[in-house]
């Protein structure tokens, strides 16, 4: 992870079309898009073995990757909001891509506050659980029809028309090495954290 | 008393439900109950109505037919129009498994349908209500803010796409919070996220509509949407309302 900071700030040079060094952004926020899309897929999965096996470590698993993909969630928009003040001059302009990411953020928000509106554990982790795989199937209309409906100022630099990832090779090399550690970074995170509830519930007794 | 009577059961409201029957006989009863119920009550209906009326009056007077640019109209109106659809349909669509809970009917019903065909029902009926809302609130608006529906045809399919898709996903919804802790507050906070995929093409769809352009591609969009939702609707129905 450090050797990925370092590289992201030290080999590629910042791209053409870009203000100043803000095309740097591209090792971060893209990432942490991708991370906390990751972190709803696991959840999805986890959710969908919970319903089958009826196992709580699936929901504490479920559980954690929604919370750990809402943390990278509001990385993206933080960094999105950087990169926004700097290119367009305004921290938030309401681009297709902006709100499309702030509602998956919504959506897995509300997610938390459908399972604290439960008491009962084994119903909340099975409501929970349905509501995650449902989010599952919405999600790529947020992600990647919604945005496309209508004009957007967002660069299209991994995923465009063309079909081809739009970087020099320092920069790809970069890039697919900062996916490859927030990535890492995330399933450390998620292991801790399901494991820490795992701990709580046998507590509890 | 035959088998048949055995897992039957005739609710209160008349209708009769039968786990035999085929699939959509067993899905229109549930409509009809739903529906009879509440052409007694007229709670829901009322309810709904007002606020689409009261809401369309406050939108009217706040910005009228001339207080925009010509060219700004069709963007503020789509917007306006179908805040006042989700908020109305937010009013009434909740309803439909937490009555059930509500009257203790919830378990007569749970033994007597599979979850799939209550769940198919219920989203019928709601498809109903989002149609009544419908056709109060966009003649309405038409008349009150002047909007004019440049392809009628665009717009008529594209209520009744996003209509569709409202009513699947809030009824969906609605047996997931039945048994939470302020359902209501929760249907809203739930319920707006997973929608807005489905308001945002359906208010591209409805500016191109007024700006007198058939919206094709939101068209596909909305269709698409609202198959995904059918499908992991029904395949998620047994989970959500399960006991």
């Amino acid at each position: 992870m450090a050797a990925v900071v370092a590289a992201a700030f030290l080999w590629p040079e910042p791209a053409k079309g870009f203000l100043g060094e803000s095309s740097r952004i591209v090792f971060f926020h893209v990432p942490c898009a991708w991370t906390s899309s990751l972190a709803f897929v696991v959840a999805a999965a986890y959710s969908l073995a919970y319903l089958i096996r009826r196992n709580p470590w699936h929901d504490e698993v479920a559980h954690s990757a929604v919370r750990i993909g809402l943390l990278f969630g509001v990385l993206t928009l933080i960094t999105g909001s950087l990169f926004a003040s700097i290119m367009w001059g305004t921290w938030w302009n309401w681009d297709p891509r902006e709100s499309s990411y702030l509602l998956l953020v919504f959506l897995y928000a509300a997610y938390l506050f459908l399972r604290a509106a439960i008491d009962d554990p084994e119903r909340r982790a099975r409501i929970a659980a349905a509501y995650a795989l449902f989010g599952a199937v919405i999600m790529p209309f947020l992600v990647f029809v919604a945005p496309r409906v209508t004009a957007s100022l967002h660069p299209q630099t991994v995923i465009n028309p063309q079909g081809k990832i739009l970087m020099d090779t320092p920069t790809r090399v970069v890039f697919f090495d900062a996916l490859a550690a927030f990535s890492g970074l995330f399933l450390w995170m998620l292991s801790l954290d399901a494991r820490a509830a795992r701990a709580e519930r046998r507590a509890k007794g | 008393m035959s088998e048949e009577k055995a897992d039957s059961r005739t609710t209160a409201h008349g209708s009769r439900l039968t786990a035999h029957g085929s699939a959509l006989s067993s899905v229109l009863a549930v409509a009809a109950k739903d529906a009879t119920a509440e052409l007694r009550r007229r709670t829901a209906l009322v309810a709904v109505l007002f606020f689409a009326v009261t809401a369309l009056a406050l939108v009217s007077f706040a910005i009228g037919p001339f207080g925009l640019p010509a060219d700004d109209r069709p963007p503020v109106q789509a917007a306006l129009l179908w805040i006042i659809l989700f908020f109305a349909a937010a009013t009434g669509l909740p309803r439909a498994f937490a009555h059930e809970e509500e009257t203790g009917t919830a378990l007569a019903l749970r033994k007597t349908l599979p979850a799939a065909r209550v769940l198919a029902g219920k989203a019928l009926f709601n498809f109903g209500l989002f149609l009544a809302i419908a056709a109060v609130t966009v003649p309405g608006f038409g008349v009150l803010l002047e909007a004019s529906f440049g392809s009628p045809a665009g717009l008529a399919a594209t209520v009744l796409a996003g209509g569709y898709g409202l009513a699947v996903v809030s009824t969906f919804l609605s047996a997931l919070s039945a048994r939470a802790g302020q359902r209501h507050v929760l249907f809203v906070l739930i319920a707006f996220p997973l929608l807005s995929p489905l308001l945002l093409t359906a208010i591209s769809a409805t500016v191109e509509a007024l700006r007198g352009g058939f919206p094709g591609t939101a068209l596909r969009v909305l269709i698409a949407y609202d198959g995904a939702a059918t499908c992991a609707a029904y395949l998620l129905a047994a989970v959500a309302w399960e006991e």
